[in-house]
This record gives C-alpha cells, sequence and structure tokens, in this order.
C-alpha cells in the first residue's frame, strides 16, 4: 500500500531544495542505488568538477575482530596501519557518501549522495571479494539506528579495484578484445613459415568467397546456411582460426597485416588466460571498417563502465584533484585503497606514496578538531561540533540544492548524515582559522589546514562506542608521553582478574614493579603495564624467561601460575606476522614460541618511539 | 517433465471433483509458516516444546551466511573424508547461520496423517554478554548472500531481531567467569581506587557534589518522620526514592566519570551513605546513593544487592543461550533427527550450541552422537535403497527434486490419489491455522526447507514398508540400517557410521566419481607457486617429458596457483619430488635447459606429497589463493620429500605396469635429445607438430 503511494508520487517530482542551519534538523541526501546510478554519475561528475572540497563517510561491516585488534591508544604509526590493513582486507563498505560543496564565506552548498554497495560478483569470476567479515556489534548498532540491509545487499551497486581491472583482461567472462598492434616479429622458423602459408591461402580464399558471393542474388535460405557455416559476427561474415600459441597468435596478426583496409581481428579469450582463438571480421569497406571499430571501442567502455560499477565515482574523485575530507583518514583510506585501488602494501610509508599518486591532499578532521583541544576526546564528530558551537561564533548558511524522487531523498539514517555533518564542520573551522581565532587555540601555532594534510594521525581511531549511552569519555588530562621500552605486556593472569587486582598482584614481584606504576587491559586475557623508568621492562622480561632467576619468592610464585611477560617488540611481532588471534595472549605466546626461527627486532629500540599513555583509558570489562 | 504433463489430466478431473463435492479442504491454504524472531521466541519455545515431545521425528534444516572461505577449500572429488572433514570445520568455524528450520512431525492414527509444525527461526549471533558467547566476528560468502537475496531473505529480520545463543561451553564459561567475579570483586567493596583529583573541573564538581549530597543528608535526618520531600521532578538529576527501605537518591544522567567521582566523594566524606549500583524491576541498572542506619545494616544491604545483581547476571547470561535451548530440547527429548544431506548442518549445530569443533572426524562423530543419538539423512535414504531409487528414476537427489517426485500432491498442491501410489498425508498446523494443502512456497527458507525434508522422509519410509499407525519410526528394522549415516562427502560417496566412527563406501547415483581411474591419496603430489600464465595442460606436458607420457593419471586444477597432480605409482610421486628438489638446488647453468625448468620459473614453484593438503586445510587462515595460503601459514621451503616409509605404509602400491616403464624409457632418450637443442628449436618442433 504504501508502496503503491510512493510509486504516484514519484511521478511528480520535488523540488527538495532545503535550506538549513541549524543541526538538529535532518538533513536530506540523494540515496543511490544500482536502479539510478548511471542516472546519477552524470549528475555528479559537474558537482564534483565545480566543488571546492569533497567529504567522505564510510558504512563499513566492522573494523576489528578482536578488542585488541581495533587501533589502540599505545600503538605505533606502523601497528595501527597494520591494524588498519587487515580491517580494510577483511570488512566490507556497505554505504558510501560523497558530498562535493562548495564554502564562499560562510555559505556552504553541498551535493550529498549516499551510494549503496555490495560486492556481487556481476561477472562470475569472484570479484570484487570471495567473502568478507561483518562484526556482529557493528552489524547490531547499525541495526539499531535504522539501517536497511535489504537494500544493500538487494540493490548495491557492485565495484571493482584498479588492480583487479587490469587483471581481468586475461580472465574469461571478458569477451573479445581488439588485437592490438604487434611487435615486428623475430626471424622467421621454417614451421612459421608453413603456417604462414597455411594461414595466407585459408584467408584467401574467405575472403574472396565473402566477396563473391555479395553481388549474387542469392536465395535467402542459402543465404541463411552460409551464415551459419560461414560465421557472421553482427551483420559482418567473419572467420574462426584456433591457434595453439601465442606465437601463432602474433603471426596470424602479421599476415592480417596484408589485408588490413577491410578486415579486423579479434582475440578470442580462452578459459584460462592466453588465447584460444583469433575472428578474422570482414567489413564491407573502409569507411565500415572505422565504424566497426567504434562500436568495438564504445562496447569495450560501455562492458568496463559496468564492471567497474562504484568506482567511477572513486576515479571522479581522484581525477579532480580536490581536497578530500575524512573523519578517520586512516581507516577510510586504507578501505578504499584495498578495495578500489588495489592490495594494501606491507607498510605504512609505502601505502601513503601509493596514495598520495591516487589523492593527493586529504584532511582528517579527528585530527584537526582534536588540535583544538587535546584534552578532551571529540573522536565523534556530534561532539566535536558541539565543542565548537559552544566555543565559537560562526554561523553556517548551509544550501543543499539536490533534486530527486521522494524514494531517492529519503534521510540518510546513519551515513548519509554523517558526511554533511563533515561538511558543516569543516566549513566551521575552516571560518574560524580564516578569521584569525586561532590565537584562542593554540599560542604557538599558526593553525592552518595545510598543517593538517595527509596525516595520518595514528592515536585518535575512535574507542569503541560504549554501550553506555551517555558515557562520554572525558579524559582528566593526564595523556602523557612514554616510550615504547617502558611497556611489558602480561598474560597468563587468572581469568575475570581486575586491573586492581592485577596491581596488587604485580607490585613488590619485581624491582620494576616497586616504584609507580600502572596497568591497563587490553582484552580480557591480556594487560598492559607502564613503568616509570626506562631499562626496567626489559629487565622484567628476562627474569621471566630466566624463571624468576634471583627474585624469590613473588615472581616465582606468579610464573608457576602461569603468567607470561614480553616486550613491546614481540607485540610488534604479533601485528607484523599477522598473529592475529582472537586473544593477544595467544598471539603473544605464539611469537614467543617461534622467537627462534625469527629474532625479534629490536629496531624499536635503537630509536625508541614515543606513544601517549592516558591513565584514563581503562577497558572495564563490566561497563563494556 | 513429461510425466507430470500426463498425470495432469488426472489430477485436474480429481480436483473438479473435489470442488463439486464442495470439500473445503481442497484448495491450497497459503499461510506462511512459523517465523520466530527475538519478540516471539519464548512463547514459542513453550508451544514448540509441546510439538517436540509429542513428534515422531523431527526435520531441521539451516541457513548459513556462506560454505567455503576460500575457493581452493571447495569440495573435491579427490579430497579423502579426513580431509573433507578439516573443510567442513572450517567452515562452520568461519559460516554464521542466520535461520534454523525445525519442523515436528507427528502421526495422528485417526486421520491416518502426519501433522508438521514448520517454525522459522531466525538467528543472529548478537552480543548479548560483554566478554561471553559467540565470537566477535562472522563471515559472509558473496555468493550466498547473493543467493539467499535471490530467495527473497529478509536481512533485515534477521540482523535487526534475530535470535541469539551461546553454546553450551561458552554459557559453561560465562558462568564460572560470573562466579569467579563474584567472588572475587565483591570481597573488597573499595574497589574504585583513589584517584587524586588534579583537574580543576574534577575538584569543582566533586566539592559541588559534596555540597548536594550533605544537603540531602541533613534534610533526611531533619525530616525523620516526616514525608520525604517529594518535589522532585522525574527527569531531575537527583531523584529520591526509596530502594528497599532505605531512602535512597537516584542518579541520573551522569557520565560514568563523574559517577566515579561521585562515588569518591560518598565513601570519604559520609559514613552512613553508600554508593550503589543495582537492578530495578525492569532490569535496568541504576546508580544509587542510599542511607544506611548502621555499618551492620550497610552491610547487609551490600550483601542483598551482591546476591540480585549475581541473580540478575544469572538470569542474563541463560537467556542470551537463545536458540541454544531448542537444541537442548531435541537432546533432551532424544528424538529422531531428520535431515537432508546434513553432515555440514550437523557441524554448524555442533559448533554453534555445544562448543569448539574437534580436530578430527573420529572425535567429531562420537561427541555429536551423545545429543543426537539418531540421526537419518534423506539423502543418503534415497542413494541407498534400491526401491526408492527405482521410484527416484534416477533423477537429482536434491531435496527440491526428491521433494517433487516423492511428494508431488504437497509440492503442487493438489491431491490426486492416482497411479497406485500410497501417499503419506501431511497436514500442516501453524498456531490455529491448519492445513491439508499447504505449500508456502518459500524454497531456501529454512523453516519449509525442513518441512520439504520431513515430507520425503515420510514418504520415504512409507515405500520402505513403514506403517506409521503400527510401530514407531524410529524403532522400525527397515529404517535402521540407514539410521546415523551421514555423506562426508557427497562427491566421493563416502559415508560415515555417526554411532560406530566406520567409514565406507555407498556408491552414488549418476556419480561422477573416479572420473579419473583410482584415486590412490599416496600418489598425488600437490603443486604450487608455479608462473601464473601456466596451464594444467603444459604442467602435465612438462612433466611427462621427463617421466613418460603414462607417468600421469591426472591432473585435477585445485585454483589457478595450485594442481593435484595423480601419479601412476606413489614411487613416481616420490621421484618427482626428489628430482625436483635436485633441478633448484643444482647451479649447473644446464639446469636452465631441463624440462622441469618451465615449471620452476620464477623460483618460487613449491611441491610437496598430499598430506601437506591436510596440514593446509587445518590452518585458520583463509587466503583467496592457494600459494598465498601456503606463504602465509609460513611454507618455508619449496620441496618436502616423500619419506619411504610413508610409502611402504601403503600397501596397496600397484606396481608399475610394464608399458608404462618402457615409455617412461623411450621418452627418456628423447628428453636427452632436446636437453641440448636451443629453445627456439624445440619451438618449431611442437609448430610441426600442431601444423
Amino acid at each position: 500500500m504504501q508502496k503503491r503511494l510512493f510509486c504516484t508520487q514519484a511521478a511528480i517530482q520535488i523540488e527538495n531544495t532545503i535550506k538549513n542551519t541549524s543541526l538538529s534538523k535532518k538533513w536530506i541526501i540523494k540515496q543511490v542505488k544500482k536502479s539510478n546510478f548511471s542516472q546519477v554519475l552524470d549528475e555528479i561528475k559537474p558537482h564534483i568538477s565545480n566543488s571546492d572540497f569533497i567529504a567522505i563517510s564510510l558504512q563499513k561491516t566492522g573494523s576489528y575482530s578482536s578488542p585488541w585488534q581495533r587501533v589502540l591508544p599505545f600503538d605505533t604509526p606502523e601497528i595501527s596501519y597494520l591494524k588498519a590493513k587487515r580491517s580494510a582486507e577483511r570488512f566490507q563498505v556497505l554505504q558510501f557518501a560523497v558530498c562535493p560543496f562548495t564554502l564562499r564565506a560562510s555559505k556552504l552548498t553541498a551535493y550529498p549522495y549516499n551510494f549503496h554497495l555490495f560486492p556481487r560478483d556481476e561477472l562470475k569470476i569472484g570479484m570484487p571479494s570471495y567473502s568478507f567479515a561483518c562484526q556482529t556489534s557493528y552489524l547490531t548498532a547499525m541495526a539499531r539506528l535504522g539501517f536497511d540491509f535489504n537494500s544493500c545487499i538487494y540493490d548495491g551497486i557492485s565495484y571493482i579495484s584498479r588492480a583487479q581491472e587490469s587483471s581481468m583482461k586475461h580472465l574469461p567472462g571478458n569477451t573479445m578484445l581488439r588485437a592490438h598492434a604487434s611487435q615486428s616479429s623475430p626471424a622467421v622458423s621454417v614451421a612459421d613459415s608453413i603456417y604462414i602459408q597455411r594461414i595466407k591461402t585459408r584467408v584467401k580464399t574467405w575472403i574472396k568467397a565473402c566477396k563473391d558471393s555479395k553481388g549474387l542474388n542469392e536465395d535467402p535460405m542459402v543465404r541463411a546456411l552460409r551464415k551459419v557455416i560461414m560465421g557472421e559476427h553482427g551483420s559482418r561474415p567473419c572467420l574462426d582460426l584456433d591457434v595453439c600459441s601465442e606465437r601463432q597468435v602474433q603471426l596470424v596478426l602479421e599476415v592480417m597485416k596484408e589485408y588490413s583496409d577491410d578486415t579486423v581481428p579479434l582475440l578470442i579469450p580462452a578459459k584460462r588466460g592466453g588465447t584460444q582463438g583469433l575472428r578474422i571480421v570482414l567489413t564491407s569497406s573502409e569507411q565500415d571498417k572505422i565504424l566497426f571499430q567504434k562500436e568495438l571501442q564504445d562496447l569495450e567502455e560501455e562492458q568496463s563502465k559496468n564492471v567497474r560499477g562504484f568506482r567511477e565515482v572513486i576515479d571522479l574523485i581522484s581525477a579532480s584533484g580536490k581536497p578530500v575530507i575524512a573523519h578517520n583518514s586512516l581507516d577510510d583510506f586504507t578501505f578504499i585503497h584495498s578495495k578500489f585501488l588495489s592490495t594494501l602494501p606491507p607498510t605504512i610509508d609505502e601505502f601513503k606514496h601509493s596514495l598520495s599518486s591516487f589523492f593527493p591532499y586529504i584532511i582528517d578532521m579527528g585530527h584537526v578538531t582534536k588540535e583544538f583541544n587535546r584534552s578532551r576526546n571529540m573522536n565523534n564528530i556530534p561532539a566535536a561540533s558541539s565543542f565548537l558551537r559552544s566555543r565559537f561564533f560562526a554561523p553556517i548558511d548551509m544550501d543543499i540544492p539536490i533534486k530527486g524522487t521522494p524514494d531517492e531523498m529519503s534521510e540518510g539514517k546513519i551515513n548519509g548524515q554523517n558526511v554533511l555533518q563533515l561538511s558543516h564542520l569543516f566549513a566551521k573551522l575552516n571560518t574560524i582559522i580564516n578569521r584569525g581565532q586561532h590565537h584562542v587555540i593554540s599560542e604557538d601555532k599558526i593553525l592552518a589546514l595545510d598543517n593538517f594534510a595527509n596525516v595520518f594521525d595514528p592515536y585518535s581511531s575512535p574507542l569503541p562506542e560504549n554501550s553506555d549511552d551517555d558515557d562520554v569519555r572525558i579524559s582528566s588530562g593526564s595523556l602523557r608521553k612514554l616510550s615504547c621500552d617502558n611497556m611489558v605486556f602480561i598474560w597468563g593472569f587468572r581469568s575475570g582478574l581486575s586491573t586492581g587486582e592485577l596491581k596488587t598482584l604485580l607490585s613488590g614481584s619485581h624491582e620494576a614493579f616497586s616504584a609507580e606504576f600502572d596497568v591497563q587491559l587490553v582484552d580480557k586475557s591480556c594487560a598492559v603495564a607502564a613503568l616509570q623508568q626506562p631499562g626496567l621492562a626489559g629487565a622484567f622480561v628476562k627474569a621471566m624467561e630466566s624463571g624468576g632467576g634471583c627474585h624469590e619468592g613473588g615472581l616465582k610464585e606468579l610464573l608457576s601460575e602461569g603468567l607470561r611477560a614480553a616486550d613491546y617488540g614481540t607485540y610488534k611481532l604479533a601485528c607484523n606476522m599477522s598473529k592475529w588471534d582472537s586473544n593477544l595472549a595467544d598471539s603473544l605466546d605464539q611469537v614467543l614460541m617461534s622467537a627462534d626461527q625469527f629474532p625479534v627486532d629490536n629496531s624499536h629500540g635503537r630509536s625508541p618511539y614515543e606513544i601517549w599513555w592516558d591513565d584514563d583509558t581503562v577497558l572495564n570489562l563490566d561497563d563494556l | 517433465m513429461k510425466k507430470f504433463s500426463r498425470v495432469s489430466p488426472f489430477s485436474l478431473s480429481s480436483a473438479l471433483i473435489r470442488t463439486l463435492t464442495a470439500s473445503s479442504s481442497s484448495s491450497t491454504t497459503n499461510f506462511s509458516l512459523k517465523n520466530v524472531t527475538k519478540s516471539n521466541f519464548e512463547e514459542t519455545l513453550i508451544d514448540l516444546t509441546n510439538h517436540v515431545k509429542a513428534a515422531d521425528f523431527v526435520a531441521i534444516d539451516l541457513e548459513m551466511t556462506g560454505v567455503t572461505s576460500s575457493p581452493w577449500r571447495e569440495s573435491f572429488e579427490l579430497d579423502r573424508y579426513d580431509i573433507r572433514y578439516l573443510k567442513v570445520k572450517d567452515s562452520a568455524e568461519k559460516f554464521a547461520v542466520v535461520q534454523f528450520g525445525v519442523c515436528p512431525f507427528r502421526w495422528d492414527s485417526f486421520k491416518n496423517s502426519f501433522v508438521a509444525h514448520p517454525h522459522n527461526f531466525y538467528i543472529f549471533p548478537r552480543q548479548e554478554l560483554p566478554t561471553d558467547g559467540p565470537p566477535y566476528e562472522f563471515l559472509c560468502q558473496t555468493s550466498s548472500i547473493e543467493f539467499l537475496a535471490k530467495y527473497q531473505f529478509d536481512f533485515n529480520e534477521c540482523i535487526h531481531e534475530g535470535v541469539s545463543y551461546l553454546s553450551r561451553g561458552q554459557e559453561d564459561e560465562a558462568l564460572s567467569r560470573l562466579n569467579s567475579v563474584y567472588n572475587g570483586k565483591w570481597k573488597n567493596t573499595n574497589e574504585v581506587r583513589d584517584v587524586p583529583l588534579t583537574n580543576v573541573a574534577d575538584i569543582l564538581f566533586s566539592e559541588r557534589m559534596k555540597n548536594r549530597l550533605s544537603d540531602w543528608h541533613d534534610m533526611l535526618l531533619l525530616n525523620r518522620s516526616a514525608a520525604l520531600p517529594s518535589d522532585v521532578k522525574s527527569k531531575q538529576q537527583f531523584e529520591t526514592i526509596f530502594f528497599s527501605m532505605h531512602p535512597a537518591l537516584r542518579l541520573n544522567g551522569f557520565t560514568v566519570h563523574q559517577l566515579k567521582l561521585i562515588e569518591l566523594v560518598t565513601r570519604k566524606h559520609f559514613k552512613d551513605l553508600v554508593f550503589v549500583r543495582a537492578y530495578d524491576e525492569s532490569s535496568f541498572l541504576q546508580k544509587l546513593v542510599v542511607y544506611v542506619e548502621s555499618d551492620n545494616d550497610k552491610i547487609n544491604l551490600m550483601e542483598m544487592i551482591k546476591n540480585e545483581s549475581y541473580q540478575q547476571a544469572r538470569r542474563k547470561i541463560k537467556a542470551a543461550a537463545g536458540v541454544r535451548h531448542v537444541i537442548d530440547l531435541l537432546s533432551a527429548e532424544n528424538k529422531l533427527i531428520v535431515g537432508h544431506n546434513c553432515f555440514l548442518d550437523m557441524a554448524h549445530m555442533y559448533h554453534k550450541f555445544i562448543g569448539p569443533l574437534p580436530s578430527t572426524i573420529e572425535e567429531f562423530v562420537l561427541n555429536i552422537s551423545k545429543p543426537f543419538p539418531q540421526i537419518v539423512d534423506t539423502k543418503i535414504l534415497l542413494n541407498a535403497d534400491l526401491s526408492l531409487q527405482r521410484r527416484m528414476k534416477k533423477a537429482s537427489t536434491s531435496l527440491a527434486s526428491a521433494f517433487s517426485l516423492l511428494c508431488p500432491e504437497i509440492a503442487s498442491g493438489k491431491s490426486s490419489d492416482v497411479a497406485g501410489q500410497p501417499s503419506v498425508k501431511v497436514e500442516v498446523q501453524v498456531d490455529d491455522m491448519r492445513s491439508s494443502n499447504w505449500n508456502s512456497g518459500a524454497k531456501h527458507e529454512a523453516g519449509y526447507d525442513a518441512f520439504m525434508t520431513g515430507c520425503v522422509f515420510a514418504q520415504a519410509c512409507s515405500h520402505l514398508g513403514i506403517d506409521f499407525s503400527y510401530e514407531k519410526v524410529v524403532n522400525s528394522e527397515n529404517l535402521q540400517k540407514y539410521a546415523n549415516l551421514l555423506y562426508v562427502s557427497w562427491n566421493m560417496g563416502d559415508v560415515i557410521n555417526v554411532s560406530s566412527g566406520d567409514v565406507k563406501e555407498i556408491p552414488v547415483m549418476n556419480s561422477v566419481k573416479r572420473r579419473f581411474l583410482n584415486i590412490s591419496h599416496p600418489n598425488i603430489v600437490l603443486i604450487w607457486g608455479f608462473p601464473s600464465k601456466l596451464k594444467a595442460s603444459e604442467i602435465r606436458k612438462c612433466i611427462s617429458n621427463v617421466f613418460g607420457i603414462y607417468s600421469i593419471a591426472g591432473i585435477y586444477e585445485l585454483d589457478e596457483t595450485a594442481v593435484f597432480v595423480q601419479f601412476t605409482n606413489a614411487d613416481l610421486a616420490a621421484k618427482f619430488l626428489a628430482l625436483k628438489e635436485k633441478v633448484e638446488t643444482s647451479d649447473d647453468s644446464i639446469s636452465v635447459l631441463h624440462p622441469l625448468s618451465k615449471l620452476l620459473e620464477g623460483g618460487k614453484t613449491c611441491a610437496a606429497g598430499y598430506e601437506i593438503y591436510k596440514d593446509i586445510c587445518s590452518s585458520p587462515i583463509s587466503k583467496v589463493l592457494f600459494a598465498d595460503q601456503a606463504e602465509a601459514i609460513g611454507i618455508k621451503w619449496k620441496t618436502k620429500l616423500i619419506e619411504p616409509e610413508e610409502l611402504t605404509d601403503k600397501t596397496a602400491i600397484p606396481s608399475p605396469s610394464p608399458g608404462s616403464c618402457r615409455a617412461t624409457k623411450s621418452n627418456q632418450s628423447v628428453f636427452d635429445k632436446i636437453l641440448y637443442t636451443p629453445d627456439y628449436e624445440s619451438n618449431k618442433v611442437t609448430n610441426l607438430c600442431n601444423s
């Protein structure tokens, strides 16, 4: 019933121009699915090329497989990247919101689009992805907000990455390719010349037969029979030649050069790579040949456009070279790189390098807002917006001149809103910064957006959404810098132990724990301790390895109860070696076991990397 | 199809007669089956309990988010049964069950018909408990999700409303964790660390809270006899209420950090106030500051809260077990379980509802037969019994095909007692609706598939000569020989007896099996990591150039990066591996010209005996390409030789036929000749051959 109502309304195009300045009101976003994708693609093109900035926001099926695999505050950029890489490789993007916008003084003109995606295997070749993971808590949270999974799965747009597309040329399912001019072939052997002779005669006879029959006034029956026997490509006659090797393909192409005035050779791909044969198409004249080649080109383009799907939009953004605004750039761009460009490189530097050739200018709003107030956790957009609203007066006039049917213009429940809030936040910040209010923010630093370009902030990844709704984590400002060398990972304690109990257990067991120290649970199996003095961590791990050593009592007893310890290098190695067990304890155990094969890399020891330690980021299992 | 068109005039006329006699039950009824979600789970469970208790057998079916986590884990004809189990185990561990169909069938001897109660449970592995429960993530196979979408599977219903579950193992773990927490934590109530207040905001907030609490405290003492101040509005931050006979202040709308500060203030400054977290009637966790008369009163109060919150947590765990209760019910009632090709289903049920899957198939069948001592697989029944095979007329034994062949009336919704086929009547009951001509038609919906399985089973039993009125299906001798047999691998026809653990073969109808002569696993060598443009036929050529054209019995592509090569005997397999290693390690320039060099090009080609496939299948990692997988599990060597004792183990090695020996010899001489011929020359030879 409702559906029918929509249909009748859909017939009337309603102008959906909404002028909106308040954040609380729902903005309207154009929803893009399989059915209206090609139309939207034409529509978004000028918006992207005319925009000043492009905001993006992704809705994923998950971000980590177990608690310790999310990006933690004490992760180095390298580890953060490895975690983001794993997440991008496993999980899937279900919605991708793109909002090109222009900013004139305080007037923001935005064109928000929310693309629904699904990695449908359109060509039946196991692409773009054979399988993907879902994090149950993510899906549950999305469901609570009213996410429509059916719409993504039934009507989502598919896509294929650049790397996949280029590898596809060698895959079945792709229809005939135009044969491209071959390089001059080397000295011709006897076998080759025999083969060439044979092909030449065959082609000559065939062309002659075709041309002869053309003039004749044939019986339609005979013509039909001829079609069956000789074969036709469209309305043009053709000849199929089987080949046994790539070498023969080159030879045939060489032969066909002679007849290039009116024939076009096509390659017939084999089931598993390579070429199975050639099809020679005879055109009636040179004009017809040009026409035919044009037809082929259009067909190829149409085909690859269908295959590329949503990647067209990514290509448009990339080609425009506009600054891209994301909220968590490391997360979002590892996903973009792995789904739409190519597989992720093993290190963060290679990743940055590879990404910069496609997206030279990326602004991470999470990082920018953090710079405004270090002591507050402003990892979600609403928190940052409300903070700015309370501190600065910078009204933004927002205009969304976007049109569509009511069906397309439904309010984007989760993701669509984010992208507009991001644009709004950016506009606000931009106004504030340009107005020269930056002295309020930080005295010693001149804040300019340029400073934030292409920073993949390693330690600003959001903490998991707490189930307690009113829980906004407020840090008491106890963030301090700490060297990796001061950290010890401890596991093997009784499950269900609280940090307090663990602290009591450890204190006094070794000189490392005689001074003030801090313990936090990483997951239910493993804890991390931050020690005051450098060097003690190493000494403690050594003492544990040597079976308690001279430290009678405490430590020996802990060891006999199964307590294990490792330094930061081991943790780093676990990530490097992709030991992604669901419990960190199991991963660390595995690394220690294989330590003989892979000597623990102590490179971090030479240049100790500093991380941020927040005394308040305690994982309280009861609060979760 | 032909058969159907011949029958249709009859069924048409009988339908006509029925309409004339105006029998009300003749029209097909299309009410939907019982869909079960969070909202109606508990009430349905009570009804289902009664149905299961009365049932003669229970048909089941599952819908999953995927089957294989990578292409090379798909089921192959040459899979040995232990490897087949590893593949099933991997599948059950990685994918989620999204629908669970349960359909109890009860024989009604008055009506001379079965009564079926199809139930369709939507399942979603929701995280109901903070630390225990289903894993954080599950895998979806894109093609399976598309398949579900094709049959209009409602993903929204599943994710929004699906019932969650805990396995028995997970429930035990959660309970023991709960016990340890309650024994440990509650001993020392001073759990919150005394953090020195450094932040100005914190100090100000604490001071304000102190004043606020002391105001309230004083007011309480002043108005001891009088009524409590009642000027509270519902949405206020502080709300005065009674908490088990004690005046208390309910704290609303504070953050966790603020609550922590309030807790600290309370402990530090007020002897007769306690900060507690307790559940109210609607099991909502509330934070309270409670006034206590004395220390004794305080201890009693804390004890009570501890007990209550313990009970609450226990209830929560019990409720989180969700769909598991259905499994507990089936197992407790000891009912005959009927499934169609249900080995994977059983593995899923075990993994989701009982505990982690054992590492070997023998342990698995031992463990599964405890909760489910009576299982019948209709696919086994249809393939193993000759009379049924005749009725199936060599048609496919897929569920849909078997259903339309054996139960045409139910499938088409028309009753036709023609052709003298004794057909079992099945009446469907959903809630208060009953119909003997029910057809919801929703294929690939777990509830409907379970119903179809049950109908096929009932019909098959009737063909086996079981009279439902006189004997219980479970006890029937005709059925016993097929009970507890499951297909480990349908392609291979390997069948395992769940109660004894024996594996045997039941020849499969229309089998494609043994397309390659005899599959002999010791003769198989696995090669991977070869140059990507190399095709299977070229690899074959490469190897037969060295060992002779009769040396290879078959070659099978695992994926684009790996092949199985079956040699004619195990000796040749070992020789191949030895030669490969020799060529690789020798530094001669001649080795470049060796016929195997084409295979070894790129320096990444690895090879090993069939056993390596088992090692790789047992890894939890799943890379899409086999070569990547081998690298990911840390294989560092290039060739793993087959040890001689491994060979002597297998007694039934066919000795190489003299023919193949001669072939090897003669080919060897050809090889000697071309060994030193330049490459383009040999190319010429092939070209000549081809033209």
